[in-house]
């Protein structure tokens, strides 16, 4: 019978276990040597802890607690120095197997039994027989969130999408082109986002964010905020007036700050739902409270504008939810060596997707800024405009903020192939400019993409291998200054217009997410899939999915795939009505018996499935 | 052809981890520390080719570098490392081994390899030299007396000594110097300097030697200043040693013609070693962030050396001659290990090797941009030729 050690983490201060009660149950197992408690924020010396491994000659360690996978590590090593087998260092994740209810001490009892007999917790326990509620909720309205509400609604079960913003889309309805197919972004995604409009299975909620979330798999509540649109969507025609009428403007965030919207705006033509709403920000009428203005809720034809209307909760229930929601780009102002925020024609590479895109605010014309007077704040600010000069060169500088241990240490993946697209539409769009493209390595990695690299190189772009170190002004020209490792020298091109390729962050709001949820997360902050290669659309809690960037940064056919993969678990948890229960089903007694079964090798029922 | 045929030593990445060099592998070379270098242009492009010779183990192309002598060690390169791969303590530590690669004798290699070696061999040099001292000057003075006739260690005798470690040091020295030159210039293939060249930038080494205008082109101008502090301290105090010891110990009055001096002396010295020890122990700045065991040696003994100096003169002024005698031993037997062990062997062999790097780096120069229009212009000849035959 193997040595067992086990040692327990508090970690988590609100954690409802009783750690006492559980230390002296994990002591009474008949394998276990050694319990030690860790205590809140336990210092982890791996030396110390290879000593007491070999002294106890424990030739097992379970390591117990909420989300104490951050020490396995130390764990592992000490476990190597000691002469044992890194693989039975194994981990009692009590979070994660939803140990957090009031039964907590019990569960996280069961889970550390089944460590200690070194059978994984999610094969011993049985996955409660319920009924699952068929209408799912979707969290983000991007590509990823389409794509599963569709598949989902599709296949005729309920699905409510809801979305932050003003509109679906996300960050694919900002792109000019795909890459490597260099396929119009807006021409694959525009339909499929109409088709979410009218979709009888699909409730959209738009400017809406999930605040609350009881219950458990299969059966949850979920309270939905409502902020005021101040617009009758299914009234609204989309005709203008009340934008055309409007005094204010400030500037427009799906344009990434390049121009200005209205304070009442439709963020672009094709914004689904297909009408307007109001920034209450921005707002006179809102500002004043009533006070001023107020002209387009006069004006509007459908008389469909209601500024006084107020944010509401709204609750349904769900079985399942997905998490699909997306990512920010990291603030380039971090990066200071490349003078973003500083020097205007210094450009994110989602600002010049805005640029380069024929419904942008240039029309598709690539221009550096212009400087344009803004009379109602006496400023000057930096727009795109069609009538903007066109760059005769133009950097594009890969990795800004990825694969650095002085911001993010991973790689964002989409960047490489973005910056080669950029390249070629520079290329194609100002056939005499310049074109300087500075990479480190080139991830080609995809089906395609190798060939579109060298596409991109034979069509003209200078590809630098070597990081741009600093972006500079001389002469009220930018100049970037790098070495070309290939040629061995250093260079110092002067440019117009400088392309950072910024990589990506979850985007704001997904530790609070997870939080609610009790979904954990990576050490970069993603939401964490089950299993990296057989599960990854699965989360830790169960009935939770993950789709599209939040789990890890991927490119659109990625997420894509992903998030139908998605539906299809969501789907079989619904039809099987097995699926997503929180493996709770057995009592204490049962689990051990069984996972002593399972460690003797007996062969088990399977009852894999969540 | 044998003589072209790269020797790659696969160990020499972990040999330079004893010499400091802790984290070359994790450089995936992106180049933004040679682009941000200071020091790095059209000739030199440092420190990232560094960092891929010693990755690749080519030990004779690292051996025949300069590059790690132009470098002053801003830090610049290390603090916008993405990968933490500290370029700047690998010019560093490359300083240190080539100082072990130049010295013939070997001892260098074994102190930087070692400092419980280094230590060893330092007190025992020193407790031989106490003993020598003291034997010497109780058999022909007194210990009451400091100077004149019955002096304990008498001027004369220990200003024949110096000069005989002088010549001892100057030897060593200038044999690991033209052992420097060999590697990186006269045994290298790549470069064929004419005598021309090597006479017009001969004025490098006086102006290196007491500017280091280079060191001024770093960020920051502090840290130049300091080391300017610390070296002309360092060199008048040897001027006045070599030349004026006499004076300088007769006493007890204050002779303002030397002591003036040497009070400056003293001051750059202290300062400089000062702040360098707390710069090193609050590791403020990037150069001083990463300190090898021999940097600890090498600033102690400075600073024994420095403030046993200025105790024996103080003593002396203050008429305690047989308390001034026993300091001026104990500093005359650190002077003797530092300098019999630092200079040639140790981090103030830099004082020589910085300004030969920097008259060779110049002579480097001018060659390359001689060789490559001249390379230019056959490849002009030869397309010229073609465009004729056709």
């Amino acid at each position: 019978m193997a040595r067992v050690g086990v040692f327990i983490g508090q970690f988590d201060s609100h954690s409802t276990i009783a750690f006492d009660s559980l230390a002296s149950y994990a002591a009474n197992l008949r394998a276990v040597e050694k319990v030690r408690l860790l205590g809140l924020r336990p210092k982890v010396d791996v030396k110390t802890l290879a000593e007491e491994i070999r002294r106890e000659r424990l030739d097992r360690i379970v390591l117990a607690g909420d989300s104490p996978g951050h020490f396995k590590p130390a764990f592992t090593r000490a476990m190597q120095l000691a002469g044992g087998d890194p693989a039975e260092v194994r981990l009692a994740s009590f979070r994660e197997h939803g140990a957090s209810s009031s039964e907590a001490t019990d569960r996280a009892k069961a889970i550390l039994a089944c460590a200690v007999h070194g059978v994984p917790y999610p094969l011993v326990a049985v996955p409660k027989p319920t009924v699952v509620n068929p209408a799912t909720l979707v969290i983000g309205g991007g590509v990823a969130g389409i794509q599963t509400a569709l598949e989902i609604a599709d296949a005729g079960k309920k699905v409510i999408l809801v979305e932050r913003s003003g509109t679906i889309g996300g960050h694919m309805a900002m792109f000019d082109k795909t890459f490597p197919t260099l396929d119009c972004a807006a021409c694959i995604l525009t339909p499929k986002m109409v088709a979410v409009a009218e979709h009888d299975m699909i409730e959209l909620l738009t400017n809406s964010e999930v605040v609350g979330v009881t219950g458990n798999p299969g059966a949850y509540r979920v309270e939905i905020r409502r902020h005021a649109r101040r617009v009758d969507e299914a009234a609204c025609v989309a005709c203008n007036v009340c934008t055309d009428i409007c005094p204010i403007s400030v500037l427009s965030e799906f344009d990434q700050g390049l121009t200005h919207r209205k304070a009442i705006y439709i963020p672009f033509p094709q914004a689904v739902p297909n009408a307007y709403l109001v920034d209450p920000e921005a707002c006179l009428w809102v500002q004043s409270e009533g006070k001023r203005c107020g002209a387009c809720a006069k004006k509007c034809p459908k008389e469909c504008i209601d500024l006084a209307e107020e944010d509401r909760t709204v609750t349904f229930d769900v079985g399942t939810i997905v998490l699909a929601t997306g990512y920010d780009l990291l603030d380039a102002r971090k990066v200071e060596r490349y003078g973003y925020g500083k020097y205007p024609n210094v450009l994110t590479a989602l600002e010049f997707e805005r640029i380069t895109n024929a419904s942008g605010p240039t029309g598709g014309k690539i221009v550096v800024k212009s400087k344009v007077a803004n009379r109602r704040l006496k400023t000057d600010e930096w727009l795109a405009t069609s009538d903007g000069a066109a760059p005769r060169s133009v950097a594009i500088i890969h990795c800004v903020g990825s694969r650095d241990a002085n911001y993010n240490p991973y790689c964002s993946r989409v960047c490489c192939m973005y910056s080669l697209k950029f390249a070629h539409l520079v290329r194609e769009k100002l056939p005499d400019a310049t074109c300087y493209e500075f990479y480190i390595d080139m991830r080609a990695f995809g089906k395609g993409y190798e060939e579109f690299m060298e596409r991109i190189k034979a069509e003209g772009a200078h590809v630098v291998r070597g990081r741009t170190a600093e972006v500079s002004e001389v002469d009220g020209r930018l100049v970037v200054k790098g070495e070309d490792i290939v040629q061995d020298r250093l260079v110092q091109y002067p440019v117009d217009l400088v392309i950072l390729a910024v990589g990506l962050v979850p985007s704001a709001g997904t530790a609070e997410l997870a939080t609610l949820l009790g979904v954990p997360r990576d050490q970069d902050g993603w939401f964490s899939e089950l299993n990296y290669n057989s599960e990854p659309t699965y989360t830790e809690r169960g009935g939770v999915f993950v789709a599209g960037v939040c789990q890890g940064p991927k490119d659109i056919p990625d997420t894509v795939a992903q998030a139908s993969a998605v539906a299809a678990g969501v789907l079989r948890s619904i039809s099987s009505g097995r699926g997503v229960s929180d493996l709770s089903s057995l009592a204490l007694s049962e689990i051990e018996a069984r996972a002593m079964q399972m460690a003797a090798g007996k062969p088990q029922e399977a009852t894999h499935g969540r | 052809m044998v003589a072209n045929v790269t020797r790659v030593n696969p160990k020499l990445i972990h040999e330079l981890e004893k010499y400091g060099a802790q984290d070359v592998q994790n450089c995936y070379h992106c180049g933004n520390c040679s682009a941000v270098c200071p020091h790095a242009d059209e000739y030199f492009v440092f420190p990232r080719k560094s960092m891929r010779m010693l990755q690749m183990g080519l030990e004779k192309r690292i051996e025949a570098s300069l590059e790690p002598w132009l470098c002053y060690y801003c830090g610049q390169c290390s603090t916008g490392c993405p990968r933490g791969a500290e370029p700047g303590e690998t010019m560093m530590s490359l300083r240190r081994w080539l100082t072990s690669r130049y010295d013939f004798t070997g001892i260098s290699r074994l102190f930087y390899r070692s400092w419980k070696a280094e230590a060893v061999v330092l007190v025992v040099v020193a407790l031989l030299a106490a003993l020598g001292f003291l034997i010497f000057g109780f058999s022909q003075g007194s210990i009451h007396h400091y100077d004149g006739e019955q002096a304990f260690l008498p001027s004369a005798s220990i200003h024949i000594f110096d000069w005989g470690m002088a010549a001892v040091l100057v030897v060593l020295l200038l044999i690991n110097s033209i052992r420097m030159w060999w590697f990186t210039t006269g045994g290298n293939p790549r470069i064929r300097p004419k005598l021309g060249t090597y006479l017009k930038a001969l004025y490098q080494l006086p102006l290196q030697f007491f500017t280091q205008k280079e060191y001024a082109r770093c960020g920051e101008r502090q840290p130049w200043l300091v080391h300017l502090a610390l070296m002309l301290g360092y060199v008048s105090m040897l001027v006045l040693i070599m030349f004026f010891l006499h004076g300088m110990q007769a006493g007890p009055e204050i002779r303002w013609r030397f002591h003036g001096v040497g009070y400056l002396a003293s001051a750059g010295l202290l300062f400089g070693v000062l702040v360098a020890v707390i710069g090193r122990i609050r590791k403020s700045a990037p150069h001083v962030a990463h300190s090898h065991e021999s940097d600890w040696l090498f600033l102690g003994m400075l600073l024994i050396v420095t403030v046993t100096g200025i105790v024996q003169h103080v003593l002396h002024r203050a008429g305690a001659a047989m308390a001034a005698n026993l300091a001026y031993v104990v500093h005359l037997s650190l002077v003797v290990p530092m300098l019999l062990l630092e200079v040639p062997f140790g981090k103030w062999s830099h004082m020589v090797y910085r300004p030969l790097a920097c008259y060779l780096a110049a002579v480097h120069r001018e060659t390359l941009a001689r060789q490559r229009s001249s390379a230019a212009q056959g490849e002009q000849v030869t397309a010229d030729r073609r465009l004729a035959a056709a």
